[in-house]
C-alpha cells in the first residue's frame, strides 16, 4: 500500500488501517501505565509527528478483541471535528511467534495492536488538580464552549459518549480541548426506543435518570454529565462525589430537590423510582448553594442539573446561553498559558516517590490542605462574586494561572492511596482519556468491574449470568457464559473503570453540604 | 479445526420443546444464499483451476488469497443450514445478528475482490461474522470461547479470524437501520424469486414464523459471484 509523503493530501484513499507496523513509530517515552497496558508517546519516523500510541490488551482469550475497542475505534472512524480526539490509525506490531517449520505464522496481529491518537499534553483533570493552578473565567467559558461543540457535534452525529468527566477531556498545549474516550459511546439512532444499558457514565458525573434504571435515554444524559463539570471548574471540587448509587441519588437530590411527577413527568414509572424515592421531602437548593456564582453561569448550569431529562438542556442551546456571550467572554484558546507537559515517566515517577514520601511524613498535617487543592476560578475584576470557600490560596486577582511544573496527564497520576490530592478513587482505572478500549478488564473478565464494557447488563442488584439463554443453552455450552457482570454490578472491585470506589480518605465528604 | 465429531457430540443437546417452530425466517433464508453462492464459487474454482473445490489444491488458495485465513484443509462436513443453525440455537444470538453477519461478508468480498467465499471457507466466514455482529448489536452475547466452542474452532483461530475480520473491514462494522432494512428487502424478495425452488420445507418454516419483518435480508446483486478474480 502506498503511503502518502509527508504533506501530500490523501483524502480519498486512506491506507487500509493495520496495514501498517508500529514501527513506522518510535516510541519515545511511556507516559501513562495502567491495567489497560500503556500509552506511549512516539514520534512517526516519516513526518516527525508526535502522536499517542496506546495498545490494546488482547491477553483475555476467551474474550477475544475488546467490545470496547471496537466500539470505539468504529465510532472514532467517523467522527471528524477539532474537538473530538483524532484516531488517526490503526497499527500492528508482528509478534515474534513462527509456526512449526520455523516461517512466522502469519499471524500479524500476535504482537500488538496500537490506536494511534494525536497527541495531547493535558486532561481537564491533570490541568485542575495542578498546585495551585487557577483556572480564570474566560478559561472556562473557553473549556465549556470547547466541550459542548463536541459534544453537539457527536449528538448531531448520533453518538452518545456517555462517560464525560474531566479525565476524558484532553487539552493540549494550544488550549483545545477534545472529547476522548469513546469506549462507552454509542450510537443512538437505532435504539431510540430504548433497552439502552443504564450502567453507564462514571457515578460522580451520572444522571439521576441511569441511577433510578431507565433504559431509554438520549444526549441530555451526556449533559448532566456536562453540568457537574460545569459546578466542578467553578466550585473548585466535584460537586456529587457518591460513594455508591444510593448515595450519588441522595447527593443529588440534596442539591437538585426530589424528582416527583410535578418536576419531572413520569419519573414514578422509572423502574426503580420507589427504592430510591426521598423519605423526606427534599427542596432544590441548587440557587442557594451555589448563589456566589455568577448569574448567568448560575442560569445555565440550573438547565443543565434538571431533573427531568426532557428539560435538561441541550448541547446546542447550551451554547447559545448567555453566559457565553456576556463579559468575560471565552478566551481565545490561543491565548491560554501552556503549561509545562512533561511525560518523562521514569522521572515523573521518581518525582512522585519523592513525593510521596514526603506525603507521607507530613500526611495529618497536610490533609486539609490537600483536599482543597482544586480551586475555584480566578474572579475576574469587577464580576464580584466571592470565593465559594476561602481555600489555602486566596484567589489571586489578576495574574495568570499561575504556570507549574510536572505532568497533568490524569494517568500519570500516582497510583497509591497516600499519593497525593489525586481527587478519584484510584480502585479504578486511572488513566486519562487515551485510555479507554481496555478497561474494564484488567481483571481478565470484562464482568468484573462494576461497567460491564459491553455497556448493557442486568439492573442492580442482579447478579450472574441467566441460566440459560432464551432457546436453552444450559448444558454442554456453559463455558461461554454472556458477558454479565459477574459480581454485583457496583460491587466490582479494582478492575472496573468505574471510580466509585473510595479509597482512603481522599474522598470524604465535603463541601457545600457542610 | 472443525471436527464433526464434536459438532454431534454438541447436537445432542436436549432442545427446548417448540423450539423448531420459532426458528426464524432468516435462518433458511441465508442458508439459502450461501449455499447458492458457495456452489457457484466453487464450480467457478473447478472451471479456473480444473481442481476440485474440496481437494488440497494449491491453485485454489490463490483464488480466495485474502480470505486465506478462513481457510480450512478441507470443507467441514456439516451442511451450512445446519451450521447457521447451530449458531442460532446455542449462542442465542438475535436474529439480526445473522443479518448483520451477512452485511459483514458481504461488505469482506466487496472490499477485496480477490476473495471468493467457497465451501472451504464459508464456515468460519459465518461464525466469525456473527459472533462480531452480536458483539456489536446484541445486550447480552456469548464470549469467543462460546463462539469457538460452537462454531468447532479453538478460541485461539476464532481471536484470530476476528482480527483478520475486522481488519479486512477497515472496522466498518457499523450496520445502519436503512443498509439493513436493504438488505432485509433484497433476502425477502430473493425468498420470492426462489418460491419455485425445491426447498419445500424452508418456505413452510418462513410462513410459520412471525418475526419475519425484522429479519434481514440480503443483497442478491452483492452475493452474485464477486467480481471473480483477477
Amino acid at each position: 500500500m502506498a503511503i502518502a509523503a509527508p504533506g501530500q493530501l490523501n483524502i480519498t484513499e486512506s491506507p487500509s488501517w493495520g496495514s501498517r507496523s508500529v514501527d513506522c513509530f518510535e516510541k519515545l517515552e511511556q507516559i501513562g501505565e495502567g491495567t489497560y497496558g500503556q500509552v506511549y508517546m512516539a514520534r512517526e519516523i516519516l513526518t516527525g509527528e508526535i502522536v499517542a500510541l496506546k495498545k490494546i490488551r488482547m491477553d483475555n482469550e476467551r474474550e477475544g478483541f475488546p467490545i470496547t475497542a471496537i466500539r470505539e475505534i468504529k465510532i472514532l472512524k467517523k467522527l471528524h471535528h477539532e474537538n473530538v480526539i483524532k484516531l488517526k490509525e490503526i497499527v500492528t506490531s508482528p509478534g515474534p511467534e513462527k509456526d512449526e517449520q520455523g516461517k512466522p505464522d502469519g499471524n500479524k496481529y500476535k504482537g500488538g495492536i496500537y490506536m494511534v491518537f494525536e497527541y495531547m499534553d493535558h486532561d481537564l483533570t491533570g490541568l485542575a488538580d495542578r498546585p495551585g493552578m487557577r483556572f480564570s473565567v474566560s478559561q472556562i467559558k473557553c473549556y465549556m464552549r470547547q466541550l459542548l461543540t463536541g459534544l453537539h457535534y457527536c449528538h448531531v452525529n448520533q453518538v452518545l459518549h456517555r462517560d464525560i468527566k474531566g479525565s476524558n477531556l484532553l487539552i493540549d498545549n494550544e488550549g483545545n480541548l477534545k472529547l476522548a474516550d469513546f469506549g462507552l459511546a454509542r450510537s443512538f439512532s437505532n435504539d431510540h426506543n430504548g433497552n439502552l444499558t443504564n450502567r453507564v457514565i462514571t457515578l460522580w458525573y451520572r444522571p439521576p435518570e441511569l441511577l433510578l434504571g431507565t433504559t431509554r435515554y438520549g444526549p441530555a444524559v451526556d449533559m448532566w454529565s456536562v453540568g457537574c463539570i460545569f459546578a466542578e471548574l467553578l466550585h473548585g471540587k466535584p460537586i456529587f462525589p457518591g460513594k455508591d448509587e444510593p448515595e450519588q441519588l441522595n447527593k443529588i437530590f440534596e442539591l437538585c430537590g426530589a424528582p416527583d411527577e410535578v418536576n419531572w413527568p413520569g419519573v414514578s414509572k422509572i423502574p426503580w423510582y420507589n427504592n430510591f424515592k426521598p423519605t423526606r421531602p427534599m427542596k432544590r437548593r441548587l440557587r442557594e448553594v451555589f448563589r456566589l456564582f455568577d448569574r448567568h453561569a448560575l442560569e445555565l448550569l440550573e438547565r443543565m442539573l434538571t431533573l427531568d431529562p426532557s428539560q435538561r438542556i441541550s448541547a446546542k442551546d447550551a451554547l447559545d446561553a448567555e453566559y457565553f456571550w456576556t463579559d468575560p467572554l471565552p478566551c481565545d484558546p490561543k491565548s491560554l498559558p501552556k503549561y509545562e507537559s512533561s511525560h518523562e515517566f521514569q522521572t515523573k515517577k521518581k518525582r512522585q516517590q519523592q513525593r510521596q514520601h514526603e506525603e507521607t511524613a507530613k500526611r495529618q498535617k497536610l490533609q486539609h490542605q490537600q483536599q482543597h487543592t482544586r480551586l475555584p476560578p480566578i474572579q475576574q475584576s469587577g464580576q464580584g462574586h466571592a470565593q465559594m470557600r476561602p481555600g489555602p490560596n486566596p484567589p489571586m486577582h489578576g495574574n495568570p494561572p499561575q504556570v507549574v511544573a510536572g505532568p497533568s496527564h490524569h494517568y500519570g497520576k500516582p497510583r497509591g492511596p497516600s499519593a497525593g490530592p489525586s481527587r478519584y478513587p484510584q480502585s479504578g482505572n486511572p488513566s486519562g482519556g487515551y485510555n479507554h478500549p481496555n478497561r474494564g478488564q484488567g481483571g481478565g473478565n470484562y464482568g468484573s468491574g462494576p461497567y460491564p464494557p459491553q455497556g448493557r447488563g442486568p439492573p442492580y442488584g442482579s447478579s450472574g449470568m441467566p441460566g440459560a439463554g432464551p432457546r436453552g443453552g444450559g448444558s454442554g455450552y456453559g463455558s461461554g457464559a454472556p458477558n454479565y457482570s459477574q459480581g454485583g454490578p457496583y460491587g466490582g472491585s479494582g478492575t472496573g473503570r468505574g471510580s466509585n470506589m473510595m479509597g482512603g480518605n481522599r474522598n470524604q465528604q465535603y463541601g457545600w453540604q457542610q | 479445526m472443525l471436527t464433526i465429531s464434536e459438532l454431534n457430540h454438541h447436537n445432542r443437546r436436549p432442545e427446548p420443546s417448540g423450539d423448531e417452530s420459532t426458528t426464524p425466517r432468516v435462518l433458511a433464508i441465508l442458508s439459502h444464499v450461501l449455499e447458492k453462492l458457495v456452489a457457484r464459487n466453487d464450480q467457478l474454482v473447478v472451471g479456473l483451476t480444473g481442481h476440485h473445490p474440496d481437494g488440497l489444491s494449491s491453485g485454489k488458495a490463490q483464488l480466495g488469497k485474502s480470505l486465506k485465513a478462513f481457510h480450512g484443509v478441507r470443507a467441514p462436513s456439516i451442511s451450512i443450514p445446519k451450521y447457521l443453525e447451530r449458531i442460532y440455537k446455542y449462542t442465542s444470538c438475535s436474529p439480526s445478528c445473522l443479518v448483520v453477519g451477512y452485511v459483514y461478508i458481504d461488505r469482506l468480498v466487496h472490499r477485496h475482490p480477490d476473495s471468493l467465499v467457497v465451501s472451504l471457507n464459508v464456515h468460519r466466514l459465518l461464525v466469525t461474522s456473527v459472533m462480531v455482529a452480536c458483539k456489536m448489536l446484541d445486550d447480552v452475547h456469548y464470549n469467543n470461547a462460546c463462539y469457538a466452542r460452537v462454531g468447532g474452532v479453538t478460541n485461539a483461530e476464532l481471536n484470530r479470524l476476528e482480527l483478520e475480520l475486522l481488519f479486512r473491514l477497515d472496522f466498518e462494522v457499523t450496520v445502519s437501520s436503512r443498509v439493513f432494512e436493504t438488505y432485509c428487502l433484497l433476502l425477502e424478495k430473493e425468498m420470492t424469486c426462489n418460491d419455485a425452488d425445491q426447498k419445500v420445507e424452508r418456505s413452510i418454516l418462513a410462513n410459520s414464523v412471525d418475526e419475519v419483518t425484522e429479519i434481514s435480508v440480503e443483497d442478491m446483486q452483492s452475493s452474485s459471484p464477486p467480481q471473480a478474480m483477477d
